[in-house]
Order: C-alpha cells, then sequence, then structure tokens
C-alpha cells in the first residue's frame, strides 16, 4: 500500500496555559481502511498581483474522494499574499511564509481551487495527493 | 506571543518526493510581522446526526470579539472519531465554509484521524461548518486564531 502521512505540532502561548498539539494522519482513498492514496501532483509556480488561477482543476479529477491538498506561499515579504479559493469561493488568504494543508472532495467539476495574488509576485508551492484522474488522450 | 504551526509531509508514491516536506509558520496578522493575538481556544465538539451545524461562527458573540473581515486567520480542526477510541476511516465530516442557512461551499472530507489547517477570512456568514456522513456519534477537535 502507498503511504502517505501528513504530521502536524500546533504550539501557542497565547493561553494561560501553553497549547500544543501533535497529530499524524495517514491519507487513504475514500471509505477505506486498507488502500492509501496511490497518485500525487506537484508543482511550483509564481503569480503576480492581480492574476487568478486555478492552481488545481478539479475537471478530470474523481469526484467526492478523499484527496489532500498542501500549499504554501514560499514568499518571503510580509507584505505578500495570495486569497485562495474553492469553486470561486473565497475561503482565506495565504501570507508570506503561510501553509495550509485541507482535505478536497472536489465535489463537483467545478470546484477548482483558486489562487489570486493580491500583493507581489507570490511564489507558490503545492501538492496534491489524489485517487486518480481521467487523463487526456493525446 | 506566538503561535506556530509544523506540517511534515511524507509519502512513498513518488520516489522522486524523497524524505518528504517540513515547513513552519508563525501565524502572524496580515501583512505584518506582528503575531496573531487571539483564539477561540481549543474546542471538542460531539456530533451525531448528519445535519449542517456552524463549528465556528464568524459573528457570535462567543468570540467575544468580532473577527476582522480583512484580517488573517488560521483554523485547525481534526475529526478525532466517536470520542472513545474509535476511529472510523469508512465516514467523514464534510468540511464548508458558508453559512447553514444558505448554501455553504464545501471544502473536503475528514476522515476519522484527519484533520486539516486552512486560512479563513473573518467575514460574516463564512462560517466554518461541520456535516457528518453519517448518524453516528464524531468528535472534532478545533481552534481558531485570528485578529480582530
Amino acid at each position: 500500500m502507498a503511504t502517505t502521512t501528513a504530521a502536524i505540532t500546533l504550539t501557542s502561548d497565547l493561553l494561560s496555559d501553553a497549547l500544543s498539539v501533535s497529530t499524524t494522519t495517514t491519507c487513504m482513498k475514500a471509505g477505506t481502511i486498507a488502500d492509501g492514496l496511490t497518485q500525487m501532483d506537484t508543482g511550483y509556480i509564481e503569480i503576480a498581483t492581480g492574476d487568478v488561477y486555478d492552481i488545481l482543476d478539479a475537471t478530470a479529477l474523481n469526484l467526492d474522494k478523499a484527496n489532500k491538498v498542501y500549499i504554501c506561499n514560499e514568499s518571503t515579504d510580509e507584505t505578500y499574499f495570495v486569497e485562495v479559493t474553492v469553486k470561486a469561493e473565497v475561503i482565506g488568504s495565504l501570507y508570506a511564509g503561510d501553509w495550509m494543508f485541507i482535505p478536497w472532495g472536489a465535489e463537483s467539476a467545478t470546484s477548482d481551487i483558486g489562487l489570486e495574488a493580491k500583493t507581489g509576485t507570490n511564489k507558490i508551492t503545492y501538492t496534491l495527493f489524489h485517487e486518480g484522474r481521467t487523463l487526456t488522450a493525446s | 506571543m506566538a503561535t506556530t504551526a509544523t506540517i511534515t509531509l511524507s509519502s512513498d508514491i513518488m520516489s522522486t518526493y524523497g524524505s518528504g516536506y517540513n515547513k513552519t509558520m508563525t501565524m502572524t496578522k496580515a501583512g505584518t510581522v506582528t503575531d496573531l493575538e487571539e483564539t477561540t481556544g481549543f474546542s471538542r465538539r460531539k456530533l451525531a446526526a448528519t445535519t449542517a451545524v456552524d463549528l465556528i461562527t464568524m459573528a457570535d458573540a462567543q468570540l467575544l470579539v468580532e473577527t476582522a473581515a480583512t484580517g488573517a486567520a488560521k483554523v485547525f480542526v481534526q475529526n478525532v472519531g466517536d470520542g472513545k477510541g474509535t476511529v472510523d476511516k469508512s465516514t467523514f465530516v464534510t468540511i464548508s465554509i458558508g453559512d447553514t442557512g444558505g448554501t455553504p461551499q464545501p471544502i473536503g472530507r475528514l476522515y476519522g484521524g484527519d484533520w486539516l489547517l486552512m486560512p479563513v477570512t473573518g467575514n460574516d456568514n463564512k462560517d466554518v461548518v461541520a456535516t457528518p456522513s453519517t448518524n453516528d456519534a464524531v468528535v472534532l477537535e478545533y481552534v481558531m486564531f485570528f485578529e480582530i
């Protein structure tokens, strides 16, 4: 079985006692306990101010699956950021140095994950772990 | 006052992925190097119906302060199973952004043990919504860090 794991350690001293959460999950195919995700796409792009891209296209993906997405804004200028959208709905902003890790159900062919650079030329790395897609014949 | 999150990704799907990926971020206010100063605190909620519920309501007085609509905010959510030690990888909770009174935009499915960390906006009606796939008990643990 292909094995993909995602671990997080979250710490904060905002509370009166320190918060520390550590957990790991093994990324499985939808609804299974024995089959790990088997395919992945990874990349690096630069997105300049005002540019809007669908960084991950749901069109050819199998729908309603257990895909996982990692996106990081590798920019170092703290004023740089991108807005992240799912199906054109803004969910939040990734500032320089920020990363996100989410499940992506791709519940419809238009549930693309998009980015819009709001300031600066943002350096974005991303990885999609998934169950497969319909490949385009050449 | 700092909040940090470190992710470690590893996979043997692609040999060139090597030993994986490790990244730490310090959560800061929008466009600055100033640390986020507000949090909901760490919370736990048991759900036992397929009804959509607001896990975090941006306009809710329970936050004591209003989230900034143009600020930075991050949410962590984990599906920890039934809360009694059983973690079911075959059932899930759909996490969406929006208002349960409308049509929240699904993000994805948190199967048993799965977690997410994502940015959110502080906009009213951009709540974090959870919808279990079954009527079986499932427990979510979550926290939001934000600015006002």
